[in-house]
Parts: C-alpha cells; structure tokens; sequence
C-alpha cells in the first residue's frame, strides 16, 4: 500500500492515548501513594516512640544497653534508639548505630546513617528522661509505592499486544464504508460516470462522495459534448463532401464545355466551404479547450478594426460597405487571440448574410460599466424564434443563400461565455437585418 | 423521366439536378420542406430524391405528408447520419431507400431506376414492346436488333410510354414527364417527338387516340 495507512495511523494514535493515559495514572497514583504512606507511616513512627517511650519508663530500669531482637522481616529496616538523659545509649534495635538517628530531639526529620536514608521520629518520655528516636529506612516507602504502581503497569504490558489486536480489528470493522467506497471505484470502468450512492455513505465520506459526483457529472457533460460534436462534425461534412463528389461526377459526365466548366466551378466553391467548415469546427474545438488564463487588457475599437481591414476586400468584392463610427477606446480583460476570433465571426457573419450594395455597422461602445460591441447588417433578419436558436451549433435559419458553417455564432456565444460576456440578438434599428451585440461586464 | 429533388445545400442540390439530367431525368429542384411538400402535392413525379435534414419542414415530415396523401412515389432519402437508427426512422415513415453521403451519382441514378421500375410493377430490367427493346440503365434502344439512336427526349417519351404499355397517356402527362419546372416547353414538342420514334422505329408502335394522347398497346408486348 502507497502513501500512509489510516488504519495503521488510527491504531498507533489509540494505542499511545491508551499507553499515555495508563502511564499518567500510575505515576499519579505512584506520589499519591508516596504521600499517604508518608503520613501513615509517620504516624506509625510516632506511635512506636509513644509505645517505647510508655515502656522505658516501666522496664528500662532492668535492663542493660542491650540490643532488640529482629522479628520481622521488615524489622532491620525499622531501628530505634533509647537515650537515658540524652548522652546514653541504653537501648537499641540490633540495626541501630550508636550515634544519635537524627540531630533533632523532637518531631520528624530525614537522616543519612551508613550510605542509607531513614525517616526519623524523635521525642522525649513523659520524664524526660529517656531520648527516643524511631528511624525507618526511607526505601521501604518508595519500595511500596513502586510496587503498588508497578501492579498497575504490569497488566497495561501484558493486555497492549490484545488491546492492539482488537483495536485493529475495530478500526478495520469502523473503516469498512471506506474500503466499500474504494471497492466501487475500482469495480468502475472508466467509461462508468454515474454518480456514487450518496445515501448509505457515513457522514464522513460524504464531501468525498459530492466531490467525486460533481467530477464525474462535468466528465460526463464533457464526455457527451465532444461526442455529439464528432458526431455532428462528421455529419456536416458529409453534405459538402457529398456535393463535391457529385460535381466532380457531373463535370466528368459533361458533354458541353460550359457546363463541364460550371460544374467544375461549383466543386472549387464546394472545397473552399468544406474547408471554411473544417476551418470553424477547429475553431471551435480550440476556443472549448481554451480558458482566460493569462487574461490581459485588451482594446475592443483596435480589434474591431484590425478585424474589418482583415474582411474589407471581400466584402467590397460583395458591394458590401463596413463602417465603424469614430469614438473612444474601450478595453475589457480577456485572451485577445479569442476576442478577435469573436469579433471576425461576427464580422463574417453580418457580410455573408447582407445583400450587395448595403452596410454592416459595427460598433464599440461603453456605458455604465459596461462594455459592448455590436454587429449590424441590411440582410433579411431571422424570426423572433430563430433568435434563439442561431447559436446552436450546425443551426441555419431557412432560406439562407449564404452558405456558412452555422458555427459562427456558435464560436461568438462560446467565446463570450468564457469571458463571462452576454450575447444579444435583436432587429437592426431601421427594422430590418441583424444586430448581433456581445456586452463585457468590467 | 421527372423526379424531384429536395436538397437546401446549394452545390449538392445543384449537382444532382445536373447529373440526373445527364441521365436523362427532368429534375425539379427544391430547397426546402415547404416547397416540396407543395410541389408533391401539386405536380406528378416519377420519383423523388429526399435530403432529411430540411429546414422549415424536415424531410421525414415532408415523407409523411406525402404519404397520408396516399401517394406511392418512390422515395430516396439522402441522409448524412448513418446510425442504424436513422435508417430505420426513414425506412419506416416511408421511404423505399436510401443514400449515405457523399454518394456515387451513377448509383443515385441507377437506384431511382430500380425504385421506377419496381413501382412500375416490371421486372425485367429491358423493357421490350413489338420488337423494340429498352435498356433505361444503358439509355440504349434496339428495333429488332438494330441500335436506334434517339435523343435523350425521344428516349424519355418511349421510355413513358413502354413503362404503361396498354394505358394511354395524354399530351400534358407526357409533357410532365420531360420538362422539369420552370423549363420552357416547346410548343408541339410532343407531337414532333412521337412523330420521330414512328420514324426511326415503325409507324405502327405508337397509335394515336385522338383527343386523349398516346398509347403502346398492351397486345404488342412480347
């Protein structure tokens, strides 16, 4: 498996919060203990030199500097001291030295006797006549709070290895709607676009899975785009393939030259629109893939012109007229290489469609914020209806002489949109023709 | 022979027209579903040759017009798309063949020949009257084995009235069958044709039924 594994990270992460928490308990309990042990122990301490104390006063008078007998194993590490007015030693645990256990003569303290340390109670008899001192070897504590904490961490090593195991098995069980999701997609064929069973999946995935839906949704709407675009490319090119060949059959089957000429004629015109056709449909296909990445500032009027100086001989050849009134620069942001592509399909577009001896009136204005650039010709206009399907692709309104590619709006509307600009279609002002205006938000 | 043809793409529509007259067809052209709905309703055509992709009216409306009329015209559609799915919508509203483009122009001509004949009711490729053999496929006539050269007119007259042998036609029917729309029609032309074919095979093949127009009879085919 590549990358990390969530399975493992979840195992590590709860065996360490497990092993964390389990260890800071025990050292909690570890100086808890210490504490308790150090105050009942120093009580017992101090009942031992009342009870010795209560007995010196009784029985010492008997009895000679002599040692306690051991009787316990815990006995060697308890030692006690008896000093008559102080200075003599009179009695004393067989483990006691025979100086003093501590400095002091009254309460607790801590001693270092022979390399050990020893918790020492001192006190006075109820005379004062005897010195006490009761010492316990201060490990015998730690001894016990370790032990009691040690009985705590002990289980911890022997249980982590099952807790291990059934956390794996948890993670794996708690994981299954991931490995669920996983199986899905890799069961998929790639050609497989339908969205993913948003319903039954956990919470968590869900982001996920809209995320995944959305992708395969614009996939799918690109998918099908491309192919009916094939399948409509191949279509359109049929018609004028077909009037080629048909020409080239009927200059062949001619008998006269005039009409071998004519139809040779309209086999160089039928090349000329496939290849204008050829020529649209890789526009198109290009102005799909591409996007305003890298937009700069460019200047509609200077598009504009350069564009009809490009289309100017044609349509003078056509006795058409292309003006373009005087006014101020407008820019907008956009891919220049696009928006001049715009701008000679609309160009193109208004010169096909207008009969000779007329005019396209191109304009570059702007207003509120807003800036337009609209195409009007003399030609026959379309219906109300018609307007709003021109810019499909391969749509040509009926009865049209012009012969184009029926892209050309279709390039203008898909240019726009990239560049988040409407397209508008409405009557020339003097009521007949086409005004075709592309307005640029800015 | 007059067919039309319905086709909006200029050059392709164009090309047909001339390439069937090249083989000896009148042709009407026309650009549009309603125009040609129209010109099937109102003018008699031995076949027609159908684009699908029309605009104004499609060219399966167009087809379906004609025959909820009850009209059994041959059909050809010519048709850029080529899924099955397409050919059986045409097929099944009505067409009795089809074309994928671009297309041959000899097999366009020799299919509307094939759809003419079948409609006719004849199966013979060589029609054969009295001794007179005609082959519309090679445009060649023999008169008793002896090749006639007629022009492509004469052809289209004999070739008429072979094709309803025992049925008279009149001068108009006749005159429908040569000139495409629109083609000017001159005056007696009928009669100095069928005055040729007497000529140039034997006076007694084609008689004259005065009033009514022309006739093959019935008795004289082999």
């Amino acid at each position: 498996m590549q990358g990390h594994s969530l399975k493992r990270r979840l195992l590590v992460l709860a065996l360490s919060t497990v092993v964390v928490v389990w260890v800071g308990a025990s050292t909690f309990i570890y100086f808890d203990a210490r504490e308790e042990f150090d105050e009942v122990l120093d009580a017992h301490l101090a009942q031992d030199a009342a009870l010795l104390s209560a007995q010196a006063a009784h029985e010492l008078d008997e009895l000679e500097t002599d040692h306690a007998p051991l009787l316990h194993k815990y006995a060697r590490r308890v030692a006690f001291q008896i000093w008559e007015g102080g200075k003599t030693l009179r009695m004393h645990s067989a483990n006691a030295t025979q100086r003093h256990l501590a400095d002091i003569e009254d309460g607790f303290s801590d001693s270092v006797i022979d390399g050990q340390r020893w918790r020492v109670f001192s006190a006075w008899d109820e005379t004062g006549q005897f010195l006490i001192h009761v010492a316990e070897r201060a490990d015998v504590r730690e001894e016990l709070a370790r032990d009691i904490a040690g009985n705590l961490l002990e289980p911890l090593l022997f249980s982590l290895p099952l807790l291990a195991l059934l956390l794996w098995v948890a993670v794996a069980r708690g994981l299954r709607p991931l490995d669920k999701l996983a199986a899905e997609l890799e069961r998929r064929d790639p050609e497989t676009l339908t969205p993913l069973d948003a319903d039954a999946a956990p919470r968590e995935v869900l982001p996920l899975i809209e995320r995944l839906n959305r992708l395969f949704a614009r996939i799918d709407s690109t998918f099908q785009r491309e192919r009916r675009f094939t399948a409509d490319a191949a279509h359109e090119l049929r018609t004028p393939v077909a009037g080629i060949k048909a020409q080239a059959q009927v200059a062949r089957g001619a008998t006269g030259t005039a009409e071998r000429n004519h139809a040779l004629d309209n086999a160089i015109l039928g090349c000329d629109r496939a290849a204008h056709l050829i020529e649209q449909l890789l526009t198109l296909a290009r102005v799909d893939a591409l996007d305003v990445a890298g937009a700069q500032s460019c200047r509609l009027r200077d598009i504009a012109a350069g564009e009809i100086a490009m289309i100017a001989p044609v349509a003078l050849d056509k006795g058409v007229h292309i003006e373009l009134p005087e006014g101020e620069e407008v820019a907008v942001r956009g891919n220049p290489e696009l928006l001049r592509i715009l701008t000679r399909n609309l160009i193109d577009n208004a010169v096909r469609h207008t009969p000779s001896g007329t005019s396209v009136r191109v304009a570059v204005v702007q207003q509120e914020g807003l800036a337009s650039l609209s195409v009007c010709d003399d030609g026959a206009g379309i219906s109300e209806q018609e307007m709003s399907r021109v810019s499909e692709r391969f749509y040509r309104p009926a009865d049209t002489q012009a012969g184009g590619s029926g892209l050309g709006l279709s390039i203008v509307r898909r240019i726009a949109e990239v560049h988040g600009a409407a397209v508008h279609f409405s009557r020339a002002d003097n009521a007949r023709g086409l005004c075709v205006a592309v307005t640029f938000r800015f | 022979m007059r067919v039309l043809v319905v086709e909006d793409d200029a050059l392709l529509g164009d090309a047909i027209q001339a390439g069937l007259k090249q083989a000896g067809y009148a042709v009407d052209w026309m650009k549009d579903g309603v125009a040609a709905d129209h010109a099937l309703g109102t003018e008699a055509y031995a076949a027609v040759v159908l684009d699908l992709g029309l605009p104004r009216l499609s060219g399966l409306e167009v087809l379906q017009r004609l025959r909820s009329r009850n009209s059994s015209i041959p059909v050809l559609i010519l048709t850029a798309r080529d899924t099955v799915n397409d050919r059986i919508k045409g097929l099944d509203a009505g067409a009795d063949d089809y074309l994928l483009k671009p297309f041959d122009m000899g097999e366009l001509a020799a299919r509307l020949r094939a759809l003419i004949r079948r409609a006719s009711g004849k199966v013979d490729l060589l029609l054969q009257v009295a001794g007179v053999k005609l082959d519309p496929a090679a445009h060649r006539v023999t008169c008793r084995e002896q090749p006639v050269d007629l022009s492509p007119k004469e052809f289209a007259v004999l070739h008429a009235l072979m094709l309803s042998a025992g049925k008279v036609l009149s001068r108009a029917q006749l005159e429908e069958q040569l000139y495409a729309w629109g083609e000017e029609v001159e005056s007696n032309a009928v009669e100095v044709h069928i005055h040729h074919l007497r000529r140039k095979l034997f006076p007694e093949l084609i008689e004259t039924i005065r009033g009514v127009g022309y006739l093959i009879a019935a008795g004289k085919v082999d």
